[in-house]
């Protein structure tokens, strides 16, 4: 059973003694167990009345006494928005791939976790060493200057490709060897095996942000620990799984929020074949879908579709079969592909990119899940340097169809 | 006058000591001194001052006095609730045809719940809601100010800047073509900056904050008179993950629904909750139902799903007491929150909606 602890950096577990409360009353509710804000608050009025033995007005007033000391502060919109713009720490990474940093209203962004989906192969790892990168270049290069965790659970990270795309992505700035060697030094690999160690090693981030001078985190990935461990057969599994996958949500938007650093993270797909559970409850959107979206490119470029169909082999995760292109746009019965882990995992990510495969050669990267931008997709190529952007404005999808 | 005393609000402790002191009503202790109390109960001089004013007060007004709310339990006749129900406003939400089937919009003095699969854009509706509540009333709107209570951190200003400048430049066309002199007057304060900075923004991590911040709220909003909308987004996030007690959840989310209910009414504001949906596995069939259980579909007045039929977004009117079941498409766009844009296909999606038959579970069949 994993260990969940219990403190993930909120207001609700302040000790009711910090409050105010007279240390008298703070002895009467600790022999009730009550020692924190949250079993405070989430007793009913006549049970603190036992329990406090006050009347009714004066339980009122300590209750709001309380609120008063674990309530969020208030913010106007506005005073959010002045806020952000004489910060001098950005809003976004700019991910050097110009025509996606422009439908996401900058790059990855700040703040929010932003998940990164595709089958094995596609380039997940090499947009998080790509960012990894990025994020240790000086401001005026795009970048924010600061150090990366990198959280590694399928050893897929090498540090020779790093300095590989460091050297070919920006060979001006990287021209001496002690530049590389700094950068280098910048990203913080932790290779973690288990669902347990990975919720530990987010809980220990707080302080290894602040004394590191950390900007950015990255996950690669969430996916294959959950799935190793949770079975999903098994019937309590999912639940467990979702619990689990609530907790890493919370805690890592937490940090992303407190500190303003984007957090990355890598999620893999998964078939629904047909025959088993007909389900639409995986398809978030018809963007998560992957052979939908494969519907809107064989409209338009529909001499890729032999191509595409040719190249997908069986291979595990990741399996398309002819008949789904086919069958696209009725997702009933069909096999389809989607992003794994589920839909409450894709309630708690705030944007969602999609990797997928169109021929050998070139990828497509689908803006899933974003609050600023619509369903865009961008060809791409995996180079040297990294991801590299085939044409320069983006495929729009628009909402209707015919 | 016969009053039992258990019946006041007075601690337990006092209580217990007048009844074993010979106290059993109100009448007994109405022309008690305090001192002559105090002496005799054997409690401080302060309880006794503080009791007798509790039983005083009580049987004077003879009605219950509970810290927060001072309108509750009014009455009204049929024809006074038909009159304030025609002048209670609306919030337009832009979609001509969500506001037809809501009835005009949003309507205040109810709670409106908005469940939906993630992406379909519940935060999107709240966002443009946000915005629309502030539209002056010579345009059609409330004139009021809206509290945003964050529980999931999607709350992007930047998108709040695209939607109030479009619905700007929206209120100048109108105002152009009308030239009226009190809509150019309305325009005047009708700029990004104020829209911004009447935007009240609460960020709650876990459901500790929240409820702390529900109950912070009636103070709040007898300071901010002005606030016709409070909205939740989304309600269903921290108390998914962190509880495993599922009758505390289920006891703290009807409290919540209740506090919801009664700001509605006692301060004539919109109360919007957003949910999510969860998976349920019935017969060996995987279905989309809103989360947080059973019992909580009977918390909100108005019930509107979100959801994906085909490429389209939709929305349904599950439940509401006075507008009939229907579902209606909208769409995204870069100015926010919008009718969809009418095709043969989308006419048809919408009719073979309409004429389905439908069974009482929200999911999409197939």
């Amino acid at each position: 059973m994993p260990f969940f602890s219990a403190r993930s950096g909120n207001m609700g577990h302040k000790k009711l003694r910090r409050v105010g409360l007279s240390q008298e009353l703070c002895d009467r509710l600790s022999r009730y167990q009550i020692a924190t804000c949250q079993d405070f608050l989430s007793l009913s009025p006549l049970e603190l009345m036992k329990m406090t033995g006050l009347s009714y007005g004066g339980v009122q007033e300590l209750l709001r006494t309380i609120s008063r000391a674990c309530a969020p502060q208030m913010q106007t919109a506005y005073e959010i928005k002045t806020r952000r713009s004489a910060d001098f720490s950005p809003a976004f990474l700019s991910t050097t791939l110009s025509a996606l940093d422009e439908t996401l209203h900058g790059g990855v962004a700040c703040g929010s976790l932003t998940e990164i989906t595709g089958p094995p192969g596609c380039g997940k790892t090499q947009f998080c060493i790509m960012m990894s990168v990025l994020a240790t270049l000086p401001v005026n290069m795009g970048g924010l200057e600061g150090a990366v965790v990198y959280i590694d659970t399928e050893s897929a990270f090498t540090a020779k490709r790093l300095v590989e795309m460091a050297e070919s992505r920006f060979p001006r700035y990287f021209n001496t060897e002690e530049k590389l060697l700094l950068t280098s030094s910048k990203v913080h690999l932790y290779r973690e095996l288990t669902c347990d160690e990975v919720l530990q090693r987010i809980e220990s981030l707080e302080e290894e942000i602040i004394s590191k001078g950390v900007k950015l985190v990255i996950i690669d990935s969430i996916a294959s620990v959950v799935r190793k461990e949770f079975d999903m057969q098994l019937q309590g599994n999912i639940k467990e799984r979702n619990k689990f996958l609530a907790k890493e949500a919370s805690l890592l938007k937490y940090l992303a929020e407190e500190f303003s650093i984007p957090v990355i993270l890598t999620n893999q797909i998964t078939t629904h074949l047909s025959g088993a559970l007909p389900s639409q409850t995986d398809l978030v959107s018809p963007a998560d879908d992957l052979s939908l979206s494969e519907a809107i490119v064989m409209k338009n470029e529909p001499t890729l579709k032999r191509q595409a169909s040719s190249k997908m082999t069986v291979d595990g995760i990741g399996t398309r079969t002819r008949d789904n292109l086919s069958k696209a746009i009725g997702t009933s019965g069909s096999s389809c592909v989607v992003a794994a882990l589920g839909n409450t995992w894709s309630h708690s990510v705030n944007t969602r990119l999609i990797l997928r495969y169109l021929d050998s050669d070139r990828r497509q990267i689908l803006v899933g899940k974003s609050p600023l931008a619509p369903f865009t997709s961008f060809v791409y190529t995996i180079k040297e340097e990294g991801l590299v952007l085939q044409a320069n404005r983006g495929h729009r999808d628009t909402v209707t169809f015919v | 006058m016969q009053r039992d005393l258990a019946s006041f609000s007075l601690s337990p402790a006092i209580r217990v000591k007048l009844v074993s002191a010979g106290f059993q009503t109100a009448e007994d202790l109405m022309e008690v001194k305090p001192c002559e109390l105090s002496r005799e109960v054997g409690i401080s001089r302060e309880e006794a001052l503080e009791t007798l004013q509790i039983i005083r007060r009580d049987c004077l007004t003879h009605k219950p006095k509970y810290a927060g709310t001072s309108e509750s339990g009014k009455k009204y006749t049929a024809l006074e609730l038909l009159e304030q129900e025609h002048t209670q406003g609306f919030i337009i939400t832009f979609c001509s045809a969500l506001d037809n089937i809501l009835g005009g919009g949003i309507p205040l003095m109810k709670t409106t719940e908005i469940c939906g699969v993630p992406g379909v854009g519940k935060t999107q509706l709240c966002l443009q809601l946000a915005v629309d509540v502030q539209i002056p009333e010579c345009f059609g709107g409330v004139a009021g100010e809206a509290v945003f209570i964050d529980t999931e951190g999607s709350f992007m200003v930047d998108r709040v800047v695209d939607l109030a400048t479009a619905c700007i430049q929206h209120l100048h066309l109108i105002a152009g073509t009308d030239k009226e002199e009190e809509h150019q007057k309305a325009l005047e304060d009708f700029t990004l900056e104020n829209i911004l900075s009447h935007i009240y923004y609460f960020r709650c991590h876990d459901y500790t904050e929240l409820l702390a911040q529900v109950y912070l709220l009636p103070d709040f909003l007898s300071d901010h008179s002005k606030v016709r909308l409070v909205i939740i987004d989304s309600i269903a996030f921290p108390f998914r993950h962190d509880l495993d007690d599922l009758s505390l959840r289920t006891r703290l989310l009807n409290g919540l629904a209740q506090q919801m209910i009664s700001l509605a009414n006692n301060h004539r504001l919109a109360v919007i909750l957003t949910n999510q949906m969860t998976t349920k596995i019935d017969k060996n069939q995987a279905l989309l139902v809103p989360a947080l259980g059973e019992s909580w579909g009977h918390a909100a007045t108005i019930r509107l799903i979100f959801h994906w039929e085909q490429k389209q977004r939709c929305a349904v009117l599950y439940k509401s007491p006075s507008q009939k079941e229907s579902t209606i498409l909208f769409q995204i766009t870069p100015q926010g929150f919008r009718d969809a844009v009418a095709t043969a296909a989308s006419s048809q999606t919408i009719d073979s909606l309409n004429f389905r038959k439908r069974s009482r579970e929200p999911e999409e069949e197939s």
